[in-house]
């Protein structure tokens, strides 16, 4: 069987698949619901959102697994796995020395797996029963908040303190508080495009799916939504990490 | 069913979100194609490259008017609480913010593919970078109809949420 009959074949079973799920699953529209776990440390009331968690577990585990099982077998030719892991090694290798310059390599594992993690966290929703994890404004916002971290501590050390801090007085020191506010928003556009995307997607397949009443249109938006712009959002998010890096190590 | 002051400002605001939503990326898209159409016609050789750039461009466009779509589909099957008066606000409020806030984004959007269509037929050895610069481009001029989105959410599902 050639290749190209394999995907279509494969293709069709998806399909079927999607289909026979959704003529079982009841049309009802739950907007923004958020299973949680509650429980008492230390006298705090600590929430767990719990679906959120789990699934982001799983996209972490799915990339460790696949990492150790890569690893595990390398070889000189490399077979078709290992070939793939290094396309995508390669890409962002290429990728960091075109934005950084060459010899910023210890910016790879950082750069690669935000955007494994984030490419998995968007489309794992396309499998029936299982849920993006992004669509949780929480990991969004983790994810800002270690990209911020790593902006700023690399302009520090790229540059030094005092030359990070008079960075925020240019071009004139009254400009201060509108520099903070523009790193500020920064981070907030950030999450929130990410965030608004992948939730306004899902919002979108639920009600649509609740219309027609789970019949065939959800497929084709599934895949719009779910591969489409999930990974155009995880590459711009990543993309995005990576030029406020290069604008903030540049002098 | 009864008609109530709600019910009015959610249907006027699901109108406004989509209409509204809707013209900007209507008017970046045809940009796209208009200049990649231009491209091709220049550099003949390239218009794969060309055609999936102004592909990509176009759904990045359409961001603004997908945020109308949504915000119109939870206006129309989502309720808001409240006394009458608030829920007129609430709604009409929600549906203008993204509707008007729809607008700029997409024409900004879309202006930005374009001119990356017409980069690469002028250089279709960079469509790699031209590609990856227009993203970047795009995802900042996206910026404000993520607030839109953020401010119309928050409007509905908090102020309005009871």
């Amino acid at each position: 069987m050639t290749g190209r009959r394999k995907l279509l074949l494969g293709l069709v079973g998806v399909l079927a698949l999607e289909v026979a799920l959704a003529l079982k699953a009841k049309p009802e529209i739950e907007i923004g619901a958020m299973p949680q776990w509650r429980f008492l440390l230390g006298g705090h009331e600590i929430v767990i959102n719990s679906r959120t968690a789990v699934m982001s577990w799983l996209v972490m585990g799915i990339w460790i697994g696949a990492a150790l099982l890569v690893r595990s077998r390398l070889r000189e030719v490399p077979g078709r796995l290992q070939a793939t892991f290094e396309f995508v090694t390669e890409f962002f290798d290429d990728l960091i020395s075109d934005t950084l310059g060459p010899g910023n390599r210890a910016y790879l594992p950082w750069i690669g797996s935000l955007f494994l993690f984030l490419w998995l966290s968007n489309i794992i929703g396309v499998v029936p029963g299982l849920e993006e994890p992004t669509r949780d404004l929480n990991v969004p916002v983790g994810c800002m908040l270690v990209v911020l971290t790593m902006v700023h501590t690399s302009a520090i050390r790229k540059k030094g303190l005092k030359k990070y801090i008079k960075g925020y007085l240019q071009p004139f020191p009254p400009m201060l508080p509108l520099n903070i506010i523009g790193e500020m928003a920064k981070g907030v556009s950030l999450a929130f495009r990410l965030f608004g995307n992948i939730m306004g997607g899902a919002i979108i397949l639920l009600v649509v799916s609740a219309l027609v009443r789970h019949v065939l249109l959800p497929v084709g938006l599934n895949l719009f939504f779910g591969l489409f712009v999930g990974t155009i959002q995880a590459f711009v998010f990543t993309m995005l990490a990576l030029a406020y890096t290069a604008v903030a190590v540049s002098d | 069913m009864g008609v109530d002051l709600g019910m009015i400002a959610r249907f006027l605001g699901a109108g406004i979100s989509v209409g509204f939503g809707g013209m900007g990326s209507g008017v970046g898209e045809g940009l796209c194609a208009h200049h990649a159409n231009g491209a091709v016609a220049r550099q003949p050789a390239a218009a794969d490259q060309i055609v999936r750039t102004m592909l990509v461009a176009q759904a990045v466009a359409e961001t603004s008017g997908i945020f109308g779509l949504l915000v119109a589909f939870v206006l129309v099957f989502g309720s808001v609480a409240g006394p009458p008066l608030l829920q007129f606000a609430v709604a009409l409020g929600a549906g203008i913010a993204m509707g008007m806030g729809g607008i700029g984004p997409g024409v900004g959007a879309g202006i930005a593919g374009a001119n990356a269509c017409e980069g690469i037929g002028r250089q279709p050895r960079l469509s790699g970078l031209l590609t990856r610069t227009m993203l970047i481009g795009q995802a900042v001029s996206q910026s404000t109809a993520v607030y839109s989105l953020v401010i119309a959410l928050l409007l509905i599902f908090v102020v309005g949420g009871g």
